[in-house]
């Protein structure tokens, strides 16, 4: 009798395990809001562990037997996963997650992007066709990413809609008073010009009142040149810019030197969670990302 | 306000309708209280109406609070917005189209008649390659690709133009299938499909060119399954009319048997070793159990140089493992990583020739007779990334002739390579060439810079990676 009611039990979870709906999502900041949307309905795996660029994700074939099962890949979009995504997509031989299937979750659907180039010639560096697309370091904007998770959720689990639109509105609500939490914290630093290695910051700038002034890389994806280092200090003291921004994944040496030779304040800031260590969640890392800006301010 | 009107409004006619409820007749009563109500009605949708006009009237006037600025750059993002919309509207019929040349500068000690190279010996410009890229999805079951290139004889130095790759690859297949058809290259070991300018160094390796006949190319059919499995396990099987692009193509006449086609296949998997460390593995194999079909004419006699003795391929067997050892650290992996790459090839050809033929003598000492050679020849290098742009590497070659294994060569390559971007990188490698006294040939070293370019669509492959 024992015996039976274990195995009833495993059949149970087992049954359980299979009614999830299998998730993988490009960056962790996506993994985040899978979970808190889908809750215990859904397994959810993110390709990056988050200490990695967010266009250089590296190509593992152990990614394969995961997307290859998967119900939904959920992606940034705006190309932000051109170097490493269409090949996996490729690779994980699952028609269920191709481009235009239900499978197919593209975060961006609903922004308005920034900075679309008008041209695509490589002369710009590596350039996103499509515009920005770091648009989740806004956390508004990552209400839209939120949206159509949840919206995605629902078309592949229609029975657990209840639950879904449960977990979204208390996650967005949680998200909300946090918001304005952080307005108000950057509130003092309205105006303040700061530089990044990538052009991370453009949306978070945007909603924060900061200014964006510059790269530190020459264009998207091009390694600084002694020239451009040059002139980016020279312009920097003109222009008294305060704060220069180095994203984990890129050497410390240059954003070093120039917040030497300028006298702003070097700050190192994730951009997604689990880029630096206690950001293991999208609010944990825009609390890292707040608190460390208005103390780069202070000093 | 509206509320409050409509609620004193309705007070009003229920009390005045309850004080004469009792006073005159029911049904006049009803009639009154119908017409009140109807007048009151109307006055409500009047009122609403009002309300209405006074809302759609006052819009201009909070439009008017938005500075021109505020206007400007809304207009300004509208406009980046349609153009990125015109743009994919553009490309949605339209193949990625990319454009790939390679071009290596050379110096070699000596002359072609001793190293056995197509190339001329001394100071060379060798346009290597002037591809052409285009791919697009067919429809939604299958993708299509063309690789043209055009390269410079080595004879001739007149420019060739052929179709390297041109191949239709289904996209939706259930059971993990993939499926392949037209010309491509067939799946063996780990460089072997990997066109010349994507190596990680300036030339193929020797054991590729001696037993594979250059980049493997195939006219055929090749299917890709993907294991069912939690861990990654592929196996790949194809079938083709030849395999190598410098080898011969199809029988133009005659008739050929099933025989005479070439079989290959591929077995790999992948370990994470830690998030940092990756390993992955593969065997593979090839044979064409015909092969005296091969170029029209009835087997090769290309050994006469070394042994003076006419063979003829009866069969080909290949066999092949390959082992590749990667650290791609997560948090800077486009900066630093480093590579050991290493694979064993045994070929195992079947031929008609005369085994005691000695090298450069021209003098026929046995019997002529059908019999198998077993010949050996590897390939192992390593790459280190300690830059975005740069990484340096040693490439050490070694092979044996298929078809006299006692004809051996070596060859150490160490390379630097400097990426100025993502589509414009130059290679500088030093080789030294090493043969043994069967082989006939002399030592010699070569300096190679080697300058690929890219433009257009550029994808990354999931070979490549």
């Amino acid at each position: 009798m024992k015996l039976f009611r274990l195995l009833l039990m495993a059949v149970l979870m087992a049954a359980t395990a299979q009614a999830k709906v299998r998730v993988v999502t490009t960056l962790t900041d996506l993994a985040d809001f899978t979970r808190e949307v889908g809750g215990e309905l859904v397994e959810v795996r993110s390709l990056a562990t988050g200490v990695e660029d967010t266009h250089g994700v590296p190509m593992k074939p152990s990614f394969v037997p995961v997307m290859n099962r998967a119900d939904l890949i959920v992606l940034v979009g705006f190309d932000c996963e051109h170097a490493f995504l269409p090949a996996l997509l490729e690779a994980s031989k699952n028609p269920r997650i191709q481009k235009g299937n239900v499978g197919y979750v593209d975060c961006s659907q609903g922004i308005t992007p920034d900075d679309v180039p008008k041209s695509t010639d490589h002369s710009e560096g590596d350039v996103h066709p499509y515009g920005n697309p770091h648009y989740v370091l806004d956390p508004v904007l990552a209400k839209t990413a939120i949206q159509n998770i949840y919206k995605a959720l629902i078309a592949v689990a229609p029975d657990h809609q209840a639950e879904f639109t449960h977990n979204r509105d208390a996650y967005l609500a949680k998200l909300d008073a946090k918001i304005t939490e952080w307005q108000a914290a950057v509130a003092p630093l309205k105006g303040t010009k700061f530089v990044s290695y990538h052009e991370h910051w453009v949306y978070f700038a945007e909603r924060f009142g900061l200014k964006y002034f510059a790269t530190i890389e020459l264009k998207p994806g091009i390694d600084p040149t002694a020239r451009h280092i040059e002139e980016l200090v020279r312009s920097m003291k003109d222009e008294h810019v305060a704060l220069v921004v180095r994203e984990p994944q890129f050497p410390e040496k240059v954003p070093r030197l120039i917040a030497e030779q300028t006298g702003a304040t070097l700050v190192k800031l994730p951009i997604m969670p689990g880029g630096v260590p206690g950001t293991d969640t999208y609010i944990a890392m825009m609390n890292y990302i707040i608190r460390t800006v208005v103390a780069a301010h202070k000093t | 306000m509206n509320r409050r009107l409509c609620l004193v409004v309705l007070v009003a006619a229920f009390a005045g309708t309850m004080r004469g409820w009792a006073e005159i007749d029911p049904l006049d009563a009803l009639k009154q209280q119908l017409q009140q109500m109807q007048q009151q009605m109307q006055l409500l949708q009047q009122k609403v109406q009002a309300l209405e006009a006074a809302k759609t009237n006052s819009l201009p006037a909070v439009a008017g609070t938005v500075s021109p600025a505020q206007l400007k750059e809304v207009d300004e993002k509208v406009d980046k917005v349609v153009e990125a919309q015109k743009k994919t509207l553009m490309s949605e019929f339209n193949p990625a189209i990319g454009f790939v040349g390679e071009t290596v500068f050379s110096y070699r000690s000596r002359g072609s008649e001793a190293t056995g190279s197509d190339r001329p010996g001394g100071w060379d410009i060798n346009q290597r390659s002037v591809e052409l890229n285009v791919t697009a999805s067919v429809d939604p079951f299958a993708k299509g690709y063309v690789v043209a290139n055009a390269s410079a004889d080595a004879a001739t130095g007149e420019a060739k133009f052929g179709i390297e790759e041109a191949a239709l690859q289904t996209t939706s297949l259930p059971w993990n299938l993939e499926l392949k058809a037209g010309r491509f290259f067939g799946e063996f070991g780990k460089l072997g499909y990997i066109h010349d300018h994507e190596l990680p160094f300036v030339n193929r390796p020797l054991a590729l060119a001696q037993y594979i006949g250059g980049e493997s190319r195939s006219d055929g059919l090749q299917v890709n399954w993907l294991l069912p499995v939690e861990h990654y396990v592929s196996l790949t099987l194809g079938v083709g009319d030849s395999f190598g692009g410098d080898g011969p193509q199809s029988n133009p006449g005659g008739f050929r048997g099933i025989d005479g086609f070439n079989f290959w296949g591929r077995l790999s998997t992948y370990f994470d070793l830690t998030p940092d460390w990756q390993a992955e593995t593969g065997v593979s194999g090839l044979i064409n159990p015909k092969t005296h079909d091969r170029g029209g004419v009835d087997g090769l006699n290309s050994n006469q140089i070394n042994t003076g003795v006419p063979l003829t391929e009866n069969e080909r067997r290949l066999a092949g493992a390959d082992f590749q050892l990667r650290y791609v650290p997560l948090r800077n992996n486009q900066f630093n990583s480093f590579t050991w790459g290493t694979e064993l090839l045994y070929s195992d050809n079947r031929y008609t020739f005369d085994p005691n033929g000695v090298t450069g003598s021209g003098v026929v000492t046995g019997p002529v007779y059908s019999g198998d050679v077993g010949s050996l020849g590897l390939y192992s290098y390593m790459t280190y990334k300690f830059s975005r742009q740069l990484s340096a590497g040693f490439l050490f070659d070694y092979v044996q002739n298929a078809q006299n294994e006692h004809d051996l060569t070596y060859a150490y390559s160490p390379y630097i390579t400097w990426a100025l971007s993502h589509w414009n990188q130059l290679r500088l490698q030093y080789t030294h060439t090493d043969h043994n006294d069967m082989s006939g040939l002399k030592p010699d070293d070569a300096v190679y810079l080697q300058w690929d370019w890219i433009i257009g669509a550029h994808s990354h492959g999931w070979q490549q990676r």
